[in-house]
């Protein structure tokens, strides 16, 4: 017992150091740390880690490679290279979808080739790719109280935002999406259907006069897509003369907020802040097109702008998520007034074959003065997720209208070829660059990556689901496009019209070398 | 596996390069380099950057004229050139530097000093130094020598969507490159890197002037290392010829202090 205590204070009782001993110490501690600095061991030629397709013996092809070029001055796209895998998802679909990637001549011209439709940051896997954000410029203008700040939604918003909220696929929340965009602070909130609608009045109005003259030319291509308008410009510029004149309606709507809205309301159209909810990133490119600078030559001042910003809907999600607002709890609020009301005809411009389907409706009124019967409004050979539809509708004193419907750039690229080699007599074509037209577009919800047509269909279904019940299922019915009409713009394809609601295209021949094919 | 080949090489074709970067991705991974912090708007890396340590690799862009005088887009990659005959490993004391069985110019941190004699000898300002830490060492390319040992192309290579990039033996990239240039009037009849520095490991072909690529022109085509010798060689002849002088100057000084000596005694 006593000898265990004496070993145990002798635990207790501090070491006595030499100074032999602490310089040793010294000595290693220095040494350890020293040699630890170095990179020992390190290897020489990496270790990381590559997509197992490039780990390949040398020279041997792969099929997928790398990934699509970004612009770093491209206005609807971002990258940004730490999230990248060079999985090649970007490229897959910009090359085997939309036929961009790989159907031009290296060298590149001077311009990193991109139509910026956005499907690529549907497809990156690690959303390395995604749109160039405007939320902080909305929010700027929100909190502007001398500015009025004024939001469009596109069609094809409402049926997919509810997925961002956990909600099912194609979840109809237009009422609600309303009531959002008033919580994040919005002034005015209106319907792009509006101008959906008057893009009818006047894209039909354009196509009764080619199919009636008979002298124009013929088939005539929809404009309402910025995708596929670049596409053109690009490809096939020899066709430019059959592209519509008509703005699309985003760029519609932007022309007549800063006229005739703010005329009627008496707003200052300095004051006001046009910002359009869309499903796309292309309309971030389209808003910034030079073309369009039609306010600033109504009113002579070069700052005015049409479009103000762009929110795709992810953009969307996140400021009213940030902003806590719960989208689903939300009540069902009505759009206000004017160029709030929409009918049928401008809600399914949202889908492939939406156009073709309302521009229908309303060009056999304009042919026939008679509407179409009832059961014949729906023209369900244009619906749907095939990539080229056809349809003909026969207009009594005018004969058998020929239409084709096409969605994804592929499909166009198609369709061009047949009009080109004059192998198709059709007389209207609708194409939108993005596979199922806007429900599918680069700035919808990344619900299914990359998306599946599952989602697609649920998406078109939720669309014409509620354009059946519609009261007003024709653009040329809408009651507050007859008042813009009657009170400010004339008649369809009048000169003011003319002014602010079309456009004209620019051959971007000299940008690239297409590749032939045979 | 391959049979080790001392004579790889990258041919590098401007003209089908698109700009994608999938060669600066691929060389981040495999060399698990990381990135610099994002700008405000989300981009990180792109083409606003420069090589550092960390970047061995960068993709450039230049708006040039080409041979018909009309704006085009061009870009360049950036890397080490892996000279024949590099300048960087004449430099190093420590032996960190050394041409490894493939061609490739290594660096092998564990044996760096850190001195940066390297960054001074070589003409593509290439090696890079780890300024941030605190036993810092040379970075640069690696040629990906791990990769190439194991039969596969360098990770740049191997991932190039366009074929810009081709990975093989340097003789028959540049067979191949002076055959693209005799197809094509296009071209500039040059290769780079075929005499540049004595030769690099490297090539490029381009239809714009290599120089408003940004390219150094002034590199010699005889290796660096060959102008070392016109006065190094004078060494043995300085330090025998020098202790001869000194030796020379020693004695008579002593020999002078002693005879003086001898007369201030007498005195």
């Amino acid at each position: 017992m006593k000898k265990q205590t004496e070993k145990q204070q002798k635990k207790r009782e501090p070491k006595k150091l030499s100074r032999r001993q602490f310089l040793g110490a010294v000595a290693a501690t220095t040494a350890i740390a020293g040699l630890a600095g170095c990179d020992m061991g390190e290897n020489t030629g990496g270790s990381g880690w590559l997509p197992k397709q490039y780990r390949s013996a040398a020279n041997w092809p792969i099929q997928l490679k790398g990934r699509v070029p970004v612009d770093p001055e491209n206005p609807s796209i971002v990258r940004r290279d730490d999230a990248c895998i060079l999985c090649g998802q970007c490229i897959e679909v910009c090359q085997n979808v939309q036929n961009i990637h790989g159907y031009y001549e290296l060298p590149v011209k001077n311009e990193f080739m991109c139509v910026n439709c956005g499907q690529c940051a549907l497809w990156c896997p690690t959303a390395s790719i995604y749109e160039r954000s405007h939320i902080d410029r909305v929010r700027e203008a929100i909190l502007n109280p001398d500015m009025t700040v004024i939001v469009q939604t596109a069609p094809a918003t409402r049926v997919s935002i509810g997925e961002e909220f956990g909600l099912d696929m194609g979840t109809w929340m237009e009422g609600q999406q309303v009531a959002a965009l008033r919580r994040l602070g919005f002034d005015v909130v209106l319907d792009t259907n509006f101008a959906a609608d008057l893009t009818i009045m006047e894209e039909g109005t354009e196509l009764v006069k080619r199919v009636t003259s008979g002298s124009a030319v013929l088939p005539q291509f929809t404009s309402c897509c910025p995708g596929w308008v670049k596409f053109l410009e690009f490809f096939y510029p020899e066709l430019i003369p059959n592209l519509s004149t008509a703005k699309s309606p985003m760029q519609m709507f932007g022309s007549m907020l800063k006229t005739y809205y703010a005329k009627k309301q008496n707003i200052d159209p300095k004051k006001i802040y046009s910002v359009a909810v869309m499903p796309c990133i292309s309309k971030k490119m389209e808003a910034s097109r030079p073309e369009f600078k039609t306010v600033a030559e109504y009113y002579n001042d070069d700052s005015m702008k049409d479009i103000d910003a762009v929110l795709s809907v992810r953009e969307f999600a996140i400021m009213l998520k940030e902003a806590g607002i719960d989208l689903p709890s939300l009540p069902e609020e009505d759009y206000d007034s004017i160029m709030g009301e929409a009918s049928g005809a401008g809600l399914i411009f949202g889908s492939t074959g939406g156009v073709m389907e309302a521009a229908l409706r309303s060009a056999y009124y304009l042919m026939t003065g008679t509407n179409l019967p009832e059961d014949k409004l729906d023209i369900k050979a244009v619906r749907g997720l095939q990539g080229i539809k056809e349809a003909t509708v026969n207009v009594p004193g005018v004969g058998d209208v020929k239409v084709a419907v096409c969605a994804g750039l592929s499909n166009a690229r198609a369709l061009c070829e047949m009009v080109k080699a004059g192998k198709v007599d059709y007389h209207f074509i609708e194409v939108m660059a993005c596979p199922g037209g806007c429900i599918s577009g680069g700035g919808q919800p990344r619900t299914t990556v990359p998306p599946s047509d599952d989602m697609r269909q649920k998406r078109l279904e939720s669309i014409y689901a509620k354009d059946a019940i519609y009261k007003l299922r024709m653009s040329h019915q809408n009651p507050e496009i007859l008042q813009a009409y009657k009170e400010f713009l004339g008649e369809p394809g009048s000169h003011l019209a003319e002014d602010l609601l079309h456009t004209y295209y620019i051959s971007r021949a000299e940008d690239v070398t297409p590749k032939k094919f045979n | 596996m391959t049979e080790a080949n001392t004579n790889r090489g990258v041919l590098f074709d401007v003209k089908q390069c698109i700009g994608c970067g999938s060669c600066t991705v691929a060389c981040k991974l495999w060399n698990d380099l990381g990135y610099e912090k994002p700008d405000v708007a989300g981009n990180a890396h792109g083409f606003d950057v420069e090589l550092t340590d960390k970047n061995w690799t960068i993709v450039t862009y230049n708006r040039e004229k080409d041979a018909n005088g009309k704006d085009v887009l061009r870009f360049l990659k950036n890397q080490c050139m892996h000279c024949k005959e590099p300048a960087c490993i004449s430099v190093c004391f420590a032996h960190a530097l050394y041409i490894d069985e493939n061609g490739a110019v290594v660096c092998d941190p564990a044996k760096c000093a850190g001195c940066r004699y390297c960054m001074i000898a070589c003409p593509y300002s290439v090696p890079k130094y780890e300024w941030d830490k605190v036993f810092p060492s040379i970075q640069k390319c690696q040629m990906c020598d791990s990769k190439i040992a194991a039969g596969e192309a360098t990770s740049c290579s191997a991932v190039c969507p366009t074929g810009a990039l081709t990975f093989g033996d340097r003789d028959e990239l540049l067979a191949l490159a002076k055959k693209k240039i005799a197809a094509d009037p296009s071209y500039v009849n040059h290769v780079y890197g075929e005499t540049e520095g004595g030769g690099t490991r490297w090539l490029y072909i381009s239809d714009v002037p290599f120089e408003k690529l940004g390219l150094p022109i002034n590199v010699p085509n005889t290796p660096i290392n060959d102008y070392l010798h016109g006065y190094l060689k004078y060494t043995p002849v300085v330090f025998l010829g020098g202790g001869a002088l000194f030796a020379a100057l020693s004695i008579y000084t002593k020999r002078r202090a002693k005879v003086a000596g001898h007369g201030e005694g007498d005195e």
